[in-house]
């Protein structure tokens, strides 16, 4: 069981933004994707999520083809991401930007949800619960009734992997996740992160800091203008002189 | 006394028939539709029951049935072409979707009255019925806010990626608010008919649409109580500001400006959001207060 991308391609009129990428997420484990800045890490979860549509190429979740399915269809097959440039719903509080998190999962029907019926109560009822009960994991039940839009920017994050987390993804793409937090909450992060990956649930990690993802990732693979240049172990990939070349060469550019 | 207070009887009979289309208004704002299609909706809503009161012998709890219905079915049909446009242009299409609903009603003169309207609709619907609809849609709508739809209504409004990425179907929810507008609109509609006597197309006009839309600007889009202290606000101005009668569309519009430029969320979303602010700052002073003391 994993996540697997064959052969995919997107471009963009004549710029080539992936080309002939492989990447294999598997359960259980934290994958790292790094590249220098406009690698075309982001267009990659923008693919695989069914933001963008795919040039060629596949991509299989399962074994099951999710190539060409809407966004939505796409996280009821069990993906859920974050983004990298914070979406977050600014007009609602903390607790209900996680409680949409839930959708896929709830279960009453469209007449008791408008009708207000008691299973539709309950409902609600059971996924605040759930959503103060991640709250308390992620250290921000003290945030439950803020608002959403006037929280810091780590915060912010914490609330869309929250979010992404209530719809209890098989797996999580997370775009740039520790991007504004100092070093405490990023080793708080890490930690969550090595649990999901023991409770079974398979995370591409995308990031700058390449501290982080030595440590948390078994596998990395390294992109540079849209192809892949490198695939391995932490300690190979960052030896490889393809790898230390594009990171030069791109702080030169 | 009685006589004072049955002199408002009517004032509260428009603040009913008005509310009903404020939330059918409402509802698709707040799912992330610009739609202005209400007017046109309550206008099919009302001339289907105006037909059946005048050329039928159907009961009018079954004409008011009808007209909520054929308000859902119009809205349900009119979802399908705007699934496919966003903000302005939804706007535009519904405005023209109004324009095309009364040119059919000038041209099916036979059926509709065209430009004469239909007259002479019995009246059975009083203020206790207009009540009882008004009350049964606020229920509605509280039950909508506090349930799975009302959390993917919000999620759509406020970022449609972020609610796809999250299984939320965007036109499956789009399409269930047109629905529900549809049908508080022809069912609104209705109850307009059967309560004024007759029906002419212009009184469904450009007009009325801006009369709707600013009740819900005014009182608020993201709570129940919005529409209905907006309606409350813009029914009573004229009655309070009976000097100013000859200036009555001047302080409207002078209201409606003051209001989008201080309060652009509305006047009780502004206010919830204040009482919100204020309660989580108290809650920061007690947790304070009782960690300095332990």
């Amino acid at each position: 069981m994993s996540l697997e991308l064959r052969n995919l391609s997107k471009s963009f009129g004549g710029v080539i933004a992936s080309a002939d990428v492989n990447i294999t997420v598997p359960r259980a484990r934290v994958t790292g994707l790094i590249g220098p800045n406009g690698a075309g890490k982001t267009t990659i979860v923008n693919m695989i999520t069914g933001m963008l549509a795919v040039s060629s190429g596949t991509i299989t979740v399962g074994g099951r083809d999710i190539t060409r399915a809407s966004a939505a269809e796409i996280n009821r097959a069990g993906l859920a991401r974050t983004f990298q440039n914070i979406r977050i719903l600014p007009e609602t509080s903390v607790l209900e930007n996680i409680l949409i998190g839930f959708h896929r999962h709830e279960t009453c029907s469209t007449i008791s949800a408008l009708l207000g019926l008691p299973s539709s109560r309950r409902e609600t009822q059971d996924l605040r619960n759930r959503a103060r009960g991640l709250l308390v994991r992620f250290g921000m039940a003290a945030f439950a009734d803020h608002p959403a839009g006037a929280l810091s920017y780590g915060h912010q994050r914490k609330v869309e992997m929250m979010r992404a987390l209530a719809s209890e993804p098989d797996y999580m793409l997370l775009d740039e996740p520790i991007a504004g937090m100092n070093d405490m909450e990023a080793e708080a992060l890490a930690q969550v992160f090595v649990e999901l990956a023991q409770g079974g649930m398979g995370i591409l990690l995308i990031e700058h800091n390449i501290r982080f993802v030595t440590r948390l990732c078994q596998e990395i693979y390294v992109l540079d203008g849209g192809r892949l240049i490198a695939q391995g172990p932490p300690a190979v990939v960052m030896k490889d002189p393809a790898v230390i070349a594009a990171y030069i060469g791109g702080e030169h550019a | 006394m009685s006589n004072t207070i049955l002199g408002y009887i009517p004032l509260l009979d428009l603040f009913f028939l008005h509310l009903g289309l404020a939330f059918s208004q409402w509802i698709v704002l707040r799912a992330g539709v610009f739609s202005l299609a209400t007017v046109g909706l309550a206008a099919i809503g009302a001339y289907t029951a105006g037909i059946i009161a005048t050329k039928t012998g159907i009961p009018a709890p079954l004409g008011l049935l009808a007209g909520a219905f054929t308000g859902m079915a119009a809205a349900l049909l009119l979802s399908w072409p705007l699934a496919r446009l966003r903000g302005v242009y939804q706007a535009i299409a519904t405005v023209a979707f109004l324009q095309i609903i009364l040119s059919l009603n000038i041209y099916f003169e036979g059926l509709t009255g065209g430009a004469m309207g239909l007259n002479s609709i019995p009246k059975s619907v009083g203020t206790l019925t207009l009540f009882a609809a008004t009350a049964g849609t606020v229920y509605l709508m509280v039950a909508i806010t506090h349930s799975r739809i009302g959390r993917a209504f919000d999620a759509i409004r406020q970022n449609e990626a972020v609610a796809a990425s999250l299984g939320v179907s965007i036109t499956g929810h789009q399409a269930l608010a047109f629905a529900i507008s549809g049908a508080l609109a022809g069912l609104f509609g209705a109850l307009e008919a059967y309560h004024s006597y007759a029906l002419v197309p212009t009184q469904f006009g450009f007009q009325y649409l801006i009369a709707i839309m600013s009740y819900v600007v005014l009182g608020g889009r993201n709570t129940v109580l919005g529409p209905i202290v907006g309606t409350a606000i813009l029914i009573l101005l004229p009655e309070i500001a009976r000097p100013l009668a000859e200036a009555r569309m001047l302080v409207y519009g002078l209201l409606l400006i003051l209001v989008i430029n201080f309060l652009p969320k509305g006047i009780t979303d502004t206010l919830v959001d204040m009482l919100k602010a204020r309660n989580l700052a108290r809650r920061k002073v007690a947790a304070e207060t009782a960690e300095t003391r332990s």
